[in-house]
């Protein structure tokens, strides 16, 4: 694929840099080295009810050492990469993990596990030649062009605020190792974001929030962003008490990723080795409903989130997170692999995806939160999460919660201030079914869910 | 820390000519106002895992943010070098702004601190630069702080240990010829500790940090994060969720802070006012809650976490009383929202790194003691809940509901503290709360744990707060 000249991208003169900064380390006794190059740059115009508040331009270069010497290990960083300065860092580094306590189990990853097909940086798709385009003024242009503060009408509400923000970017990952890898990743990104305050008669203020994100610009939804921000706002205008209780649950699929997040974390090598996981001992086994499963596709070539490797340069797969119920993988590196006698896998999920699912195994493509609504009938629809947290070792979780009672399979009216509580385990289990609407935009793709029996506070 | 002049223009290669050449360039399209930020941070870290210090590292980031204001407006751009054509080209990123806002700004009243940055005011002298210590300086105290928590309680099974420190070099000018310069340090000493009791796991975790040198790394800290880390193990273990719903809370002394930062704190943030977003934004002179309440943000206690001899625009630290008697006095102001609002900026404009323009933030916030002791507040409780360890707080700014995460507390019977409880989110409205405080003790606690304010930007924070009872607050809990 050809590219017009876009800025900031690593140039031959930035790669020779890492390789020779590489040589540095080896120099001073390092035995093995993988040397990370990361070079972005980023526009963010903001926009304050319809006029230009802020303009931000920020561009980052950076090289990352990891650095195995005698046994021993220690990871380095720094951004000042003239070459004189890099060789007395390297060396101190160097020096610094002689200090540390010899680790067998750190060492860089077996050669046959590692990315030999991401050389270019352009095989995930994520590169938009349309970025080169991008200057001030078409920035200032687009960021006012999708602001909607001039065409609200405010009926039966007054508008307190809106602000928005457009924003482009450019990502550039360069990975070299002394056993041969070299990988790169270089990925573009448009953004838009918008929050609206509104108040009610009574001086009660409710905020909405919506975003978009794409790699390509073309593919960005620049109108909406906004009404739908303000739709969000005014639709939770009057909430009522609600009591507390258990009932039904429907996630949002905007949110849905907060109750995933503690299955992933659960999994991962760095959590079980420490056994802070309340999936000690879990891999093969039937821990959650039959029928239910998580995937990971990270080579969904144009996808967001789309990675051919992870920060040690193992080469990403399709993998089964959970299928059919059964714990399928755990995320392991080559150092947990070390550490816990177990095969490495990969490091961490790239683009989780949680697969449509519902009991009876009939689930409608395209099924999303009002479909989920119309088959649970009643209980509250869970539009956005305040705060909480889950507790690693045991899965116990709490979080505030915003969204709306339904009825009938149909939003009533808003709630505000519940809070839901239970374990992650015990929550998954009353899963009745999985949509099938991920968000766009997202780097998992995670649908709306549907859950019985949860227990709200109020 | 403070160095001589000398040594940040020779750091930075950059002196007052350069700057002034620069503020020319970012002020070239009509800006009012433009500063520059330097800064030089090395972080190191070091990291205890399976009985051994067997990783670690250091980390350099360096660079320069130009910022230029016309009115409220912002522009800002930033280079990872000091050379004058990078800084040049920053700057006309900057200046964007001015080319973007249509029509002149409106005259705003501006305040210059020029006073010269003076080693005798340092809130922070670090008396042992972190800089000039090998690593290995530093294991035997994390392999000591293991052994401790290890002898204190036989069911630990796994125990992380961290060492995290910083130490800054920055130098600031802006337009109206103020120069500012120190080295500020900050450590930070972290644990994270698994215990195992008839198949049950648990986890702990405790964390302290201070603006000081290699100096805070004493016995009696080691002896308080094992202490604090395996206590009321027996109850942690015995501990169950309450039954949820709305009742009296009762936030014990210290780390109950996060009440403040979280229900108040960002609230009292002028730029969240300037913009109309904030649920204060028209109470300033108001009573806002009882009498007997006094919060106040600080900057001048040494050594503390959110200490600062001035901010991130070069405005000298100091003490705001927001909140006096139960009176909203002031908010948290940078130099944009003073300049709105026409007074004088109270030191609050900071930023995570040079990376990011400064905003109004809060730095040690806490509540004045009251008059009620401690016991007699619990036991006016008929039923309801103590707490006293949080993680996890946040805001929505706009209605003022915030939440935060109790990791532990105990059920309030009859005026006796009883059955230890865990893992509850509590939930609440920001102004509802403040007046829903109905008894405030006489025990006010700054706490050192590391606390670490996340709006857009993250930076080190401090509260703080006395024995304080909430009568109607949202607990989560079984049904």
């Amino acid at each position: 694929m050809e590219h017009k000249d876009i800025p900031w991208r690593i140039s031959p003169e930035e790669l020779e840099l890492a390789r020779e900064s590489m040589r540095y380390c080896l120099e001073a006794g390092a035995s093995q080295v993988r040397v990370t190059l990361n070079k972005s740059m980023m526009d963010l115009f903001t926009i304050l009810n319809g006029e230009l508040d802020k303009v931000t331009h920020s561009g980052d270069r950076s090289l990352s050492f990891n650095i195995f010497a005698d046994g021993r290990y220690g990871a380095f960083s720094t951004n000042r990469l003239e070459a004189g300065q890099l060789r007395d860092f390297v060396a101190e580094a160097v020096r610094t993990v002689r200090m540390l306590a010899p680790d067998p189990c750190r060492r860089l990853p077996d050669p046959a596990r590692k990315a030999t097909d991401a050389s270019t940086g352009l095989e995930a798709g994520l590169l938009d030649s349309e970025y080169a385009d991008m200057d001030a003024a078409r920035r200032l242009d687009i960021a006012l062009k999708a602001s909607a503060f001039a065409s609200i009408r405010a009926e039966g509400y007054t508008l307190v605020s809106e602000e928005m923000e457009y924003s482009d970017s450019i990502y550039d990952n360069y990975v070299i190792d002394s056993d041969g890898l070299e990988c790169r990743h270089i990925e573009t990104s448009f953004e838009i974001g918008c929050e609206t305050t509104v108040q009610d008669s009574n001086g009660d203020r409710y905020s909405g929030y919506w975003w978009e994100s794409c790699p390509r610009f073309a593919e960005l939804p620049l109108e909406g962003c906004c009404t739908k921000a303000l739709e969000r706002a005014v639709a939770q205008m009057g909430p009522r008490g609600h009591e507390g209780g258990r009932c039904n649950m429907v996630v949002e699929n905007e949110v849905a990723s907060r109750l995933v997040n503690p299955l992933l974390k659960a999994l991962n090598g760095f959590a079980l080795q420490q056994q802070n996981s309340f999936l000690l001992d879990s891999l093969g086994k039937q821990l959650f409903p039959e029928g239910f499963s998580i995937v990971d596709r990270p080579r969904a070539v144009g996808k967001n989130g789309a990675r051919w490797f992870d920060s040690e340069g193992t080469a990403t797969r399709d993998m089964d997170i959970i299928r059919d119920g059964k714990v399928a993988t755990y995320f392991i590196n080559t150092y947990m692999s070390g550490k816990m006698e177990m095969e490495p896998t990969i490091e961490d999920s790239v683009r989780a995806s949680i697969l449509p699912y519902s009991r009876d195994g009939k689930t409608k493509p395209g099924t999303g939160a009002a479909e989920l609504m119309e088959m649970m009938g009643e209980g509250i629809l869970v539009t956005g999460f305040n705060g909480g947290n889950c507790n690693g070792a045991t899965g116990d979780f709490s979080f505030g919660i915003e969204g709306f009672a339904f009825s009938g399979g149909r939003p009533a009216y808003p709630v505000r201030g519940m809070v839901i509580t239970g374990n992650m385990m015990e929550l998954w289990n009353s899963l009745a079914a999985a949509g099938d609407d991920p968000r766009p935009g997202m780097n998992k793709s995670i649908p709306s869910l549907a859950f019985e029996n949860v227990d709200f506070s109020a | 820390m403070i160095n001589t002049e000398s040594y940040y223009t020779e750091l930075f290669s950059t002196g007052r000519e350069e700057m002034e050449k620069l503020l020319a360039t970012a002020l070239e399209k009509g800006g009012d106002y433009a500063d520059l930020y330097f800064e030089n941070t090395s972080y190191r870290d070091l990291m205890l895992r399976d009985g051994a210090v067997s990783s670690g590292g250091f980390h350099v980031d360096f660079g320069v943010g130009i910022r230029v204001l016309k009115g409220e407006k912002t522009g800002y751009a930033y280079s990872e070098s000091t050379g004058m054509s990078a800084m040049t080209e920053a700057a006309r990123a900057a200046s964007a702004i001015s080319a973007g806002c249509a029509g002149e700004s409106e005259a705003r009243q501006t305040f210059a601190f020029h006073a010269k940055p003076s080693p005798l005011a340092d809130r922070y002298p670090m008396l042992q630069d972190w800089r000039g210590c090998q690593a290995d300086a530093f294991v035997p105290f994390l392999m000591k702080l293991e052994e401790t928590i290890r002898r204190r309680d036989h069911r630990v099974v796994k125990v992380l240990a961290m060492l995290s420190t910083s130490v800054s070099d920055v130098m600031m000018y802006n337009s109206h010829g103020e120069l500012k310069y120190e080295t500020r340090p900050m450590g930070v000493v972290a644990t994270s500790v698994v215990f195992s009791q008839n198949g049950r796991i648990k986890n702990n975790q405790c964390n302290r940090s201070f603006r000081m040198g290699a100096e805070m790394l004493s016995d009696a800290l080691l002896e308080e994060i094992a202490s604090r880390v395996t206590a009321n193990m027996d109850d942690r273990f015995a501990a169950s969720r309450p039954k949820g719903g709305t009742m009296p809370v009762v936030m014990g002394a210290g780390p109950s802070g996060i009440l403040l930062h979280e229900a108040m704190g960002h609230s009292f943030e002028a730029d969240f006012n300037r913009k109309g977003q904030s649920i204060f934004s028209e109470k300033m002179g108001q009573k806002i809650c009882a009498e007997n309440i006094t919060i106040v943000d600080d900057a001048t206690i040494r050594g503390n976490r959110g200490a600062l001899n001035f901010d991130d625009e070069g405005v000298p630290g100091q003490r705001t009383c927001m909140v006096e008697n139960g009176i909203l006095t002031s908010y948290l102001h940078d130099r944009v929202s003073a300049g709105w609002y026409g007074v004088r900026p109270t030191g609050n404009g900071r930023r995570e790194s040079f990376r990011y323009n400064p905003i109004p933030r809060m730095r040690a916030t806490y509540m004045e003691s009251g008059d009620s002791r401690p016991e007699d507040i619990i036991a006016s409780v008929k039923k309801g809940i103590y707490v006293d360890e949080f993680t996890n707080g946040q805001v929505k700014i706009g209605e003022g509901d915030f939440t935060f995460y109790v990791n532990n507390g105990y059920l309030i019977e009859d005026g006796k503290l009883t059955r230890p409880i865990t893992d509850i989110n509590i939930m609440g409205n920001g102004p509802q709360a403040l007046a829903d405080i109905v008894a405030v003790g006489n025990d006010s606690k700054v706490d050192n744990g590391a606390w670490t304010c996340g709006k857009c930007q993250s930076v080190p924070v401090m509260c703080g707060m006395p024995t304080v009872l909430v009568s109607n607050l949202t607990v989560g809990g079984d049904n």
